[in-house]
């Protein structure tokens, strides 16, 4: 019987969903860039700046600032948009730039390694 | 330190928990609006953008939890969910509480307590620098002063001395005196003397054992290197505090023992005993004082007067095996090069069959270790095993009470929960119940303690020994706990959770899925009882035991006998002081005149106070080295007082003196052994051997007496001789005296006649024979009490487990009675059948128990004391009163099961 409800797959065919593990990298690297975004700014930032290829589920940027919060990576104030709307901005910490770079050798360790699997020399 | 910022800014968003919560809502609806008005701006209508929106953003419900999640603690915060929930269950049905947090407390109380002792006088390494490097020569089973030449087990100072420079293998070592010195002594001028007990060590004892010292220094080596010229002592931290209010210039004062006046140099550590298990020595003396230390025991420079236990630390790569070679080639080599070692043709064989062993010093000496292993482990089984049958019967309970809670478990199930978040609130729920019981247990413990150390001292001061909560206990108490609660915890749990839905949602009596529940309840009530068998019969057989010992005919009538020691040695008096001689006589003359009193005499012995022993030569007969012959130094009465009677000769008398023939009254299995033709009477003996140094004296026997118990009650009948302290001085002992009337006057009238002649004659250990006898069995009397109340215990635990559920079956089976009622079954055979069926369970459990009830036996026999094989008495009675016990469990639900209604169950159905 449960092999029959099984739930369909979400339908944003035409993009690909981010790896795992790889968001926070992409949240880190956007604030470094970007200094001071509040949630939704983020999301655009990583879908434009990958034209668009990356999908993030919009509202899993929310836990995972959650995390970065208590991790001490980001800090976190309340301002007002440009269209005088209150939002919560989001800044790197010094933890959180240590971060970054962390995570980014970490990253290239792991695409360097599955580069080589795949072209071998 | 980043972790410690993390759990500052989780505890920040629990306590502000409110806001952040509010603040994430805000934070996702102004994502949605965002988004919403970016699709509007790209031409979707209203409705449409809203839906994109949201599909884009995701659930925003888990995406909530999910940053909860991330907020922390969130097992924490299940299992505090779960543990309120386990409380409000435990209040919901405070019977069951009660009951479970009693059986709990007490079952974990009874293990921590005999697990604190266990680990004191059995596990507990010596706290000292690394203790498991430590290990002395020979078994260290014997203490005492011994001549026999190759002697394994105690050394001569000569020895030691040779030995520690000699050594190759060990990078300390010490020598300690195997006897404490029980000294009556003072602090500074004080005068008032009391007991202070003395360890005579090498200067190098502190050094060897890394033992610093708190205040002033420790011993050594340049304190042991004269005799006689080092009057110091390192007193313990128990003394100073006692005796010295904890004085911080403890260094300036001194300590009388004896003759000589002692300089403390030095208080020991607080957590430092010694060296041996349940001693606590107030003062630490080196041996170089020896010859000059009360009661004076001597002998310091005697090659062959061997007194010494030695210890050593093992060099590091030293293994055990090359240190024993090492050892034994020196044994040999510094007694043989001893200048007066004589080395017959007897003694060469004895040295070249001897072997010295090397046994771990790691957990010290202990007196303790050989009376109360076998007690404490045959304890440590049956308080596990009542914890086991308290874990049924509240694992029992667990199950009664989760049929009662089918339906809300089926429910949950039904909604989506997942058995194992089930089984785990279910687990929590028994750990905080266990938690509880076991916290209770602590408390309980604490006074188990006390209760038994007291026991374990039996009227005498209180042993030091340390069965404090410590982190040793602590660990055993809690891993208890925890394997308590899922011994009765995981049986309900995965049973309650295992179960058809749609049968408990639709009947509320949830008849139908109860048939495993009673099943795994009745394996429970049969265990109870097969455990309760096993310790029953274990407390019939240690009182049986009890029994037995207490009637052993010890050979003198131990009642009416007040026993005290003197101290002469006190008064300056040493050996066969004549002036001590004058003083015993008179103080015998003196309480035999006292009213009340039949006689009184001196003895360096009773009944279980050590020995002098050794070998003894007839002339004319070859010597038997296979007869180790127990003497007695006695005063004229000594056998009236102790009515031991005479078989033949005359007893010591007034004729006896130091210029007369020495004389001697033989034992009947001594008479028998020395003189096996004729009368003994008017024959001669030597105390000792030919080539001995000291030429002994021949005996004239004078006398002969039935035998005695002299040890212990168990020895079989030994070799005993008695000799006059009027012709064989003594210098301090043992003052029996025989009296009517009542102990406490008789006794205080001896003490004031005693300090009429002499006002500074120390006093101890005023007690009567009687006291004294039972003393030589404490611990089985403790195993017998223990095991007894434990016992009982079991058995009414397990007679509620047989109560629980047989008044469980009753109501399962209403319906089936009513029928049975109404198609004519009478009150009776509905109660007989539910007797029947208990019975069976009783029956059943016995049968299980009767094997590990024989195998039990068989493990305890050294423990068994008259009773030889299985015995049936036992047996009998422990059965007997399991059967009695379990069918008064059984009437009551049988009763109640005869008083049904038939109609009301049957309206039900």
């Amino acid at each position: 019987m449960s092999a029959l409800i099984r739930q369909k797959r979400d339908s944003f065919s035409d993009r690909d969903e981010i790896p795992p593990g790889t968001l926070y990298l992409l949240i880190l690297k956007t604030l470094a860039l970007r200094g001071r975004l509040h949630g939704y700014e983020i999301a655009e930032h990583i879908q434009s700046s990958s034209d668009d290829v990356l999908q993030v589920e919009e509202g899993s940027l929310y836990p995972a600032l959650q995390r970065m919060l208590i991790k001490g990576w980001v800090r976190a104030e309340w301002g007002v948009t440009v269209g005088n709307r209150r939002a919560r901005y989001y800044t790197l910490t010094t933890t959180g730039r240590k971060r970054l770079g962390a995570e980014i050798l970490q990253f290239e360790r792991v695409m360097g390694a599955i580069a080589r699997v795949l072209r071998p020399a | 330190m980043s972790l410690i910022g993390e759990w500052k800014r989780k505890l920040q968003m629990q306590l502000r928990r409110g806001e952040f919560e509010r603040d994430l809502g805000d934070e996702m609806h102004l994502h949605i609006e965002l988004r919403r008005e970016q699709q509007i701006a790209r031409g979707l209508d209203a409705e449409a953008a809203r839906a994109s929106a949201m599909r884009r953003f995701g659930n925003t419900t888990r995406m909530q939890e999910k940053s909860r999640a991330a907020w922390g603690w969130n097992w924490l915060e299940t299992l505090a969910q779960d543990a309120g929930y386990g409380v409000r269950a435990m209040l919901r049905t405070p019977t069951i509480t009660v009951v479970a947090l009693v059986s709990l407390a007490l079952g974990i109380g009874a293990n921590t307590a005999i697990f604190s002792f266990l680990d004191a006088v059995l596990l507990r390494s010596l706290p000292v620098k690394n203790p498991q490097q430590l290990v002395m020569l020979g078994e260290g089973d014997m203490a005492g002063i011994t001549q026999s030449f190759a002697s394994t087990g105690l050394y001569s100072y000569p020895f030691y001395r040779q030995f520690h420079s000699k050594n190759a293998v060990f990078s300390e070592t010490a020598a300690i005196f195997s006897m404490t010195n029980h000294v009556h002594g003072f602090v500074d001028q004080h005068r008032d003397t009391e007991l202070i007990n003395v360890k005579m060590v090498s200067g190098t004892y502190f050094q060897t054992l890394g033992v610093g010292a708190q205040i002033g220094r420790v011993l050594d080596e340049n304190d042991d290197s004269h005799d006689g010229d080092h009057p110091v002592a390192v007193i313990s931290a128990g003394f100073w505090k006692r005796r010295l209010g904890g004085d911080p210039s403890a260094l300036h004062h001194t300590l009388r023992l004896g003759e000589k006046i002692y300089n403390i140099v030095g208080v020991a550590p607080t957590e430092f005993f010694g060296t041996t298990v349940g001693e606590a020595p107030d003062a630490w003396v080196p041996l170089s004082m020896t010859d000059f230390m009360p009661p004076g025991w001597g002998g310091h420079k005697d090659n062959f007067s061997e007194s010494l236990f030695i210890l050593g630390r093992l060099k590091p790569g030293v293994t055990v095996a090359q240190a024993t070679a090492n050892v034994n080639v020196l044994f040999r080599q510094i007694l043989r090069g001893f200048p007066d070692a004589k080395l017959t043709q007897e003694n060469l064989a004895l040295l070249a069959r001897s072997h010295v062993p090397l046994e771990s010093m790691e957990r010290g000496l202990s007196v303790l270790r050989s009376d109360y292993s076998e007690p404490l482990k045959i304890l440590m089984i049956t308080v596990g095993l009542v914890l086991l049958i308290a874990c049924a019967n509240i694992g029992n309970l667990l199950l009664a009470r989760s049929t009662v809670r089918a339906r809300e478990l089926a429910l949950r199930q039904a909604l989506g929960a997942h058995r194992v978040r089930i089984v785990r609130q279910l687990l929590t729920e028994s750990l905080v119940l266990a938690l509880a019981g076991g916290a209770l247990g602590v408390g309980f413990a604490a006074v188990a303690n006390r209760v038994l150390l007291r026991m374990i001292s039996n009227g005498q001061d209180s042993i030091p020994l340390n069965v404090s909560l410590n982190l040793n206990l602590l660990a055993f108490t809690t891993a208890m706990t925890v394997l308590t609660a899922l011994l009765f915890g995981t049986l309900p749990a995965l049973r309650a959770t295992r179960l058809d839905l749609s049968t408990s949602l639709k009947s509320g009596q949830s008849g139908t899925v109860t048939s495993g529940r009673v099943r795994a309840a009745k394996v429970l009530v049969i265990g109870q009882v097969a455990f309760s068998l096993v310790l029953m019969m274990a407390a019939c057989l240690f009182l049986r035991t009890l029994n037995n010992l207490s009637r052993v005919d010890v050979g003198f009538n131990k009642e009416n006998i007040l026993r005290l020691d003197i101290d002469s040695s006190a008064l300056g008096f040493k050996g066969a002081d004549p002036r001590a001689n004058a003083l015993y006589h008179e103080i015998e003359n003196r309480v035999s005149a006292m009213p009340g009193v039949g006689a009184a005499s001196f003895s360096a012995f009773t009944f279980a106070e050590g020995s002098w022993n050794g070998w003894v030569t007839v002339p004319g007969m070859p010597i038997d080295r296979k007869i180790d012959v127990n003497h007695d130094v006695i005063g004229n009465s000594y056998f009236k007082v102790m009515q031991i009677p005479l078989v033949a000769g005359r007893t010591f008398g007034p004729e006896d003196t130091s210029s007369s023939q020495q004389v001697a009254i033989v034992g009947e299995r001594m008479a028998k052994y020395l003189f096996p033709t004729g009368s003994p009477l008017g024959r001669t003996f030597m105390i000792g051997l030919p080539g001995d140094r000291n030429k002994p004296d021949q005996k004239l026997v004078v006398g002969v007496v039935k035998d005695v118990k002299f040890r212990d009650l168990e020895a079989p009948d030994l070799y005993i001789d008695y000799l006059p302290y009027s012709q064989s001085g003594w210098g301090f002992g043992d003052f029996e005296v025989r009296y009517t009337g009542n102990f406490g006057a008789v006794a205080r009238e001896v003490q004031e006649a005693i300090h009429a002649i002499n006002r500074n004659l120390p006093i101890a250990n005023v007690t009567t024979m009687h006291a004294q006898v039972a003393r030589s069995y404490t611990n089985r009397r403790i195993i017998a009490e223990l095991s007894a109340f434990f016992g009982l215990v079991a058995m009414f635990l397990s007679c509620i487990g047989l109560y629980g559920l047989m008044s469980y079956m009753v109501t399962l089976r209403r319906g089936e009675i009513g029928v049975r009622m109404a198609l004519g079954a009478s009150r009776a055979d509905v109660a007989w059948r539910v007797m029947r069926e208990v019975s069976v369970w009783i029956v059943a459990g016995i049968a299980v128990g009767l094997p590990v009830t024989w195998e039990g036996e068989r493990l305890a026999q050294r423990m068994l004391y008259g009773l030889s094989g299985i015995d049936l008495m036992s047996l009998a009675a422990a059965v007997g009163v399991l059967l009695i016990a379990g069918l008064v469990a059984g009437y009551l639900p049988a009763r109640r099961a005869s008083r049904i209604d038939p109609v009301v169950p049957l309206r039900y159905e």
